[in-house]
């Protein structure tokens, strides 16, 4: 409880800094949710001209996209500067976290913080629209519901977890600009669209290597596609704890290996 | 109070290769060099104690003070603040510290300096009544008053380091490490900062540890001197120990109206140069007044001009070796 205080306090702190520059702070907002709504256009139109995705229907793979967004957001928001660590470890700014009677993880999460609320509005809006087609089509029951809501946060959470562990790897490597683009933003794009349209190896690194598959595209093939059991949902959320341990776990071995900068 | 034993802290390098296709090798090599930032010191300081951490720049002096604080990991050997680790308990040593490191500020950026006094009031649990009277203390003793609510970045270096120091102390720690506290200020900021610091030794009797390149900072203010060079402690001990081994060297030159005798061997000053009509000389102040030094050189010849050196930090700092 008084951490979660003390990341309110930071994050309001935070978002202060961030609106002495208001026309930078609305811009941003702005720029985010366009990016967004053009990004799924590109895919309406591709299931629109197709109808359907290797045997997923436009609601379906809708569904899809809008839990990883909805999970993406809400990650990136909650945690937004441990994607940004890079930036702490070369220039020393890690310093003044470890100097605070605070988790340093949790001093970290809270800065630069920004509520992707574009993202946020276009994922609750796409998913209202294609959980609606798939309950007039018998495809779901009420029970999704629930369901959705636990895949969106088990689907933060290994973003997350993923998120850490890349960016744990910059104590020992220092620059991961380019190891974020893949584990994070190539991988997670990727399990945008049913895992069937990749070959085999590619599936196998994303259900492996990079579980991203977890966040959202294994859980869907029970909750909309009926395909397997709940168990598939509990192997998601286990997926999720166990790679976010990992990058807790990283984390603190990484923190001893702090470098600083000279001064 | 505090304790520091063995310390040690190595960096890995890349060596530079040599030849053809040196940057692409240098990339692919497994092996590094290892430079030793911290190599194997041990002090303790007592309570109540104004320790100034001094040495050439790169000698370790920030390495020392980010170990001491938590901040960087030793390689080996070992920190204890209050019988406490800083590395296993971070948090729980973090609230017994106060840290300046004058080089970087510590506030919220672009908020006014009132707003990150809340803030680390908050981390620190600081009580309402507490915070609102401690602040107006540090207020009214480093004279805040005119700029609480200005945002930090718009502020200028003297009145930064004023806040800073105020955030350092906001939860009444009972140890600083402050690292270059002075550097860059003016000599009335650098005097009030000082007067300030003296201040909270001796009436609170908080525990100091200084490092700076300010001779003045070290001879105003500290009762230790710990000098550290190439990662080795070179001298530990009070300040008139420090002066009795060094001396306190006064560089004079002087210019002579024409041809001057030159001074004979039994002379109390060393001659260390000669151009044309100007010669250079080193006296010691501890052994020769700089009047009775002047009056030797003016038995020389007939002066036209006098310049006095004090003693330059790194010349004192190269002499303990």
């Amino acid at each position: 409880m008084k951490w979660l205080r003390m990341y309110k306090l930071l994050v309001i702190a935070s978002l202060r800094s961030r609106m002495q520059y208001k026309f930078n702070f609305w811009l941003t907002a702005a720029m985010t949710a366009l990016v967004s709504v053009v990004e799924f256009l590109l895919l309406a139109v591709i299931l629109t001209k197709f109808g359907h995705i290797k045997g997923w229907s436009l609601a379906e793979a809708g569904y899809l996209y809008a839990t990883l967004t909805i999970s993406k957001a809400l990650y990136r928001s909650l945690a937004s500067d441990v994607h940004h660590l890079e930036k702490y470890l070369v220039s020393g700014e890690l310093d003044n976290l470890l100097l605070r009677p605070i988790p340093v993880l949790l001093g970290l999460m809270s800065q630069n913080f920004s509520f992707r609320i574009g993202e946020f509005l276009q994922g609750i809006a796409l998913l209202a629209i294609c959980m609606r087609m798939l309950f007039l089509e018998g495809q779901l029951t009420w029970a999704a519901i629930p369901l959705t809501v636990v895949v969106i946060g088990s689907g933060a959470l290994l973003l997350f977890g993923i998120g850490l562990l890349t960016a744990t790897i910059g104590f020992w490597l220092t620059r991961i600009e380019q190891l974020q683009n893949i584990t994070e933003d190539a991988a997670r794009t990727a399990v945008q669209y049913p895992l069937t349209i990749y070959p085999r190896w590619m599936q196998g690194l994303l259900l492996t290597f990079i579980p991203v598959a977890f966040a959202s595209y294994i859980p869907s093939l029970y909750i909309i596609r009926g395909q397997g059991g709940l168990w598939l949902i509990a192997a998601s959320l286990a997926v999720a704890v166990a790679v976010f341990g990992l990058g807790l776990l990283m984390w603190r071995l990484g923190i001893a290996r702090y470098q600083s900068t000279g001064s | 109070m505090i304790t520091v034993s063995r310390l040690t802290k190595q960096f890995k390098t890349a060596p530079r290769k040599e030849g053809r296709f040196k940057a692409l090798r240098a990339m692919l090599s497994r092996d590094y060099g290892i430079k030793e930032a911290v190599n194997d010191i041990s002090f303790s300081v007592e309570k109540g104690e104004f320790v100034g951490y001094i040495g050439p720049n790169g000698a370790g002096k920030s390495t020392t003070i980010k170990m001491l604080s938590g901040i960087l990991h030793p390689t080996s050997g070992e920190v204890r603040i209050d019988g406490l680790s800083p590395h296993s308990q971070r948090r729980q040593v973090s609230r017994r510290l106060g840290v300046l490191f004058g080089q970087r500020t510590q506030l919220w950026w672009d908020l006014p300096v009132r707003d990150s006094f809340d803030i680390l009031a908050a981390m620190y649990d600081i009580a309402p009544t507490v915070k609102t009277l401690r602040i107006k203390e540090l207020c009214a003793l480093l004279e805040m008053d005119p700029f609480m609510d200005t945002p930090v970045r718009k502020l200028s270096l003297g009145q930064r380091m004023r806040a800073d120091i105020a955030a350092a102390l906001l939860h009444d720690p009972d140890i600083l490490f402050l690292d270059e506290p002075t550097i860059g200020l003016d000599v009335t900021a650098k005097r009030n900062i000082r007067a300030f610091l003296r201040t909270i030794n001796l009436e609170l009797g908080k525990t100091i540890l200084l490092t700076t390149h300010d001779m003045d900072d070290i001879e105003q203010l500290c009762s230790r001197v710990i000098v550290i060079n190439d990662g080795r402690i070179g001298f530990d001990g009070t300040i008139d120990s420090l002066r009795d081994r060094i001396g306190l060297p006064t560089i004079i030159r002087v210019t002579y109206r024409k041809e001057m005798a030159l001074p004979k061997d039994d002379w109390p000053m060393r001659l260390t140069n000669r151009t044309g009509l100007t010669l250079t000389v080193e006296c010691n102040r501890k052994q020769i007044r700089a009047m009775d030094a002047l009056r030797l050189l003016e038995n020389l010849g007939e002066i036209e001009d006098v310049h006095m050196d004090e003693p330059d930090f790194e010349e004192i700092i190269h002499r303990v070796y």
